[in-house]
């Protein structure tokens, strides 16, 4: 089937004070309908300013470029911003990681819910406001057309997160970015947020990008993960060839930082990659996880890093030889 | 909402008792009012017949129970320059005020807010650092100068504008630049910051990832999230300017109460500085309560709270 959103060679550019920091360094990926990529690393690996690259809302300071970066056959690199918003709520949606500022505090959940629909599609008043109230059943929010009068302040941290994917569906988009959907919520609420979000995804054959630092959400949702590492996907494929037989020492390394009930004893210090992720203002070569790797060599600092296939489309970047099935294999 | 205009309302009634009291005692805070109504060299047989005839050798409560009750009622006692009722004398001059401070915040208003959300939108920019310049200008600059200024220039030099009285609307011109000028400064750059902040909200994210349109993105959700600073700022503006309008009618030579307090002062008509005093305190907790009412409008948490 044909890719619905194809992304290649992307990069974003920040000018800080130091130089310029290149947050995403020529990542690429496709999704197809009805699928869910993961898209997942630690915090500032670069992977929300993707998001952001992808729907056209980076920061105005902020520079993209890539080789491709198409959705449904329409080449966005080089979209004015009217035709860009035209998309955007309509058939790319995107819902963010916190949901508690997420919505504006002084307008009505309903007229929220109503106006990327009207900004989209000629629809009556009365239609828009039925289509917000089915949603909202639809995502759980008991009484809904009761509720469209109150304000975002009268609904908890949970359920402000299914008024966020209610007003994400609202126009049935083909394509749902979610950034961390779940990281400011509960586990007991996040578990029904993502139960919800297949649910949905299944219905409406979503495409999903969903972006998350946890790899037990990964686990639970994807069909494909990539792994992101400074700005860099270091090794994507199918979540369960990955899972498997991890082969970036990244992936491995966050794989052993997951405590298994059983496996990891009580008491003992939890696994951790040593180091911390490097500056990536101004120029970079070679690996750059290169500093916190075990088995680093001198061949990790030449450019460029080489990407090998582990099966598949199961690939990494990395000096490395495949290594079989079987996390234990990572020193 | 209506439990929370209730609890305001009291709160506003409760201050305005408390201002009536104090202005009430304004008179006897500059000492014997009757001595201060004779003047320099007046007998002390005089103040004492002046003291029975108005009653200021009676106990404090009793004198203030009995000018609060009149003063209810409208009837602030008689001036002893114009030997007139003050209410029907404060009656005369308001309205050529209240024009003038209304007319004065809608000019501030019309032109900070636009200023203000343009700077906001392009920080930095030439039209911010034009804007800057303004609020600077406008708050380096005294007003009775730039009045007599505008009056040189458009009165003499181009008489294009008449330079005193108000006999019609050409009259109120002037002072309305004037007086509005003074109070955009403080409306531009709260709206600017304000403005600055909540475009960096998430919120606004979320506007433009529904692809709603930069209008609808800058003015229905920024906006009423940022104005509410502004609406408070505003309603104290408006009273200064009611009650601070004394230079700007003196310099264009307007009827107003400001011209009218400033004369009674010079002249010790103590009923008509007591009856404006109050009356434009009483002001002030009307536009207080407007304010609080307006941001609870706007921001729903506010009434909540």
């Amino acid at each position: 089937m044909a890719a619905l959103l194809e992304v290649e060679d992307l990069h974003v550019r920040l000018p800080v004070a130091g130089g310029t920091l290149h947050a995403v360094r020529g990542i690429g990926f496709a999704l197809q309908p009805g699928r869910t990529l993961c898209l997942v690393g630690e915090s500032g690996c670069g992977k929300s300013l993707t998001a952001l690259a992808l729907m056209a809302l980076l920061p105005r300071r902020a520079a993209r470029d890539a080789a491709r970066l198409s959705f449904a056959g329409t080449d966005l690199r080089s979209l004015p911003e009217r035709r860009m918003a035209a998309l955007r709520g309509d058939r790319m949606a995107m819902i963010f990681q916190d949901p508690m500022t997420s919505l504006n505090p002084t307008m009505r959940v309903g007229t929220q819910l109503v106006e990327a629909l009207r900004r989209h599609r000629r629809v009556s008043a009365a239609a828009a406001r039925d289509r917000a109230v089915a949603l909202l059943e639809r995502v759980g929010i008991a009484g809904a057309a009761a509720r469209l009068g109150q304000y975002p302040h009268q609904f908890s941290g949970g359920q402000r997160q299914r008024l966020m994917l209610a007003m994400a569906l609202m126009c049935e988009p083909q394509l749902l970015v979610a950034d961390e959907p779940t990281t400011a919520l509960d586990v007991t609420i996040q578990a029904q947020i993502l139960r919800l979000l297949a649910e949905v995804q299944r219905e409406l054959g979503l495409a999903l990008l969903l972006i998350t630092h946890d790899l037990g959400i990964v686990a639970r949702m994807a069909d494909e993960v990539a792994v992101m590492y400074a700005g860099e996907i270091v090794e994507r494929g199918p979540a369960a060839a990955v899972f498997a037989a991890p082969q970036h020492p990244y992936t491995q390394g966050l794989l052993n930082c997951i405590p298994a009930p059983g496996r990891t004893l009580p008491g003992t210090p939890l696994a951790a990659i040593a180091g911390v992720v490097p500056s990536l203002v101004g120029d970079w070569r070679g690996c750059a996880f290169r500093a916190r790797c075990s088995r680093a060599r001198p061949a990790c600092a030449d450019d460029p890093v080489p990407t090998r296939t582990a099966a598949g489309r199961h690939s990494y970047r990395c000096v490395l030889s495949p290594a079989p099935a079987g996390r234990e294999a990572a020193p | 909402m209506l439990r929370f205009a209730l609890r305001r309302l009291l709160v506003a009634l409760l201050v305005a008792l408390a201002v009536s009291a104090a202005s009430f005692l304004l008179v006897f805070l500059a000492g014997d009012p009757a001595v201060a109504m004779l003047g320099q060299g007046g007998r002390a047989e005089d103040a004492a017949a002046l003291r029975t005839l108005y009653g200021f050798d009676r106990p404090l409560p009793i004198q203030y129970a009995a000018w609060l009750a009149k003063a209810l009622v409208g009837d602030f006692g008689r001036s002893q320059f114009f030997n007139l009722p003050v209410a029907a004398i404060l009656w005369e001059r308001l309205p050529t005020t209240m024009t003038l401070g209304v007319c004065g915040l809608a000019f501030a208003l019309a032109l900070s807010l636009p200023l203000g959300i343009l700077a906001a939108l392009r920080p930095n920019s030439a039209l911010d650092r034009i804007a800057l310049l303004v609020a600077v200008t406008g708050q380096a600059i005294p007003s009775f100068w730039l009045g007599l200024m505008l009056i040189v220039l458009l009165g003499v030099v181009f008489p294009v504008l008449p330079i005193s009285g108000a006999d019609d609307w050409r009259g109120f011109v002037l002072p309305t630049v004037v007086l509005g000028y003074y109070a955009t400064p403080g409306f531009m750059r709260l709206t600017r910051a304000g403005m600055i902040d909540v475009l960096e909200a998430d919120f606004i994210r979320t506007a433009r990832a529904k692809g709603l349109s930069a209008p609808d993105v800058v003015l229905r959700h920024a906006l009423p999230n940022a104005i509410i600073p502004v609406v408070s700022l505003a309603a104290v503006q408006f009273g200064f300017m009611l009650s601070g309008s004394i230079v700007i009618e003196s310099v264009f030579a307007l009827n107003g109460v400001g011209r009218l307090a400033w004369e009674s002062i010079t002249r010790s008509d103590l009923p008509v500085v007591q009856a404006i005093v109050l009356v434009f305190a009483v002001i002030y907790v009307i536009l207080t309560l407007a304010a609080d009412l307006l941001n609870a409008w706007l921001d729903p948490r506010i009434r909540a709270a």
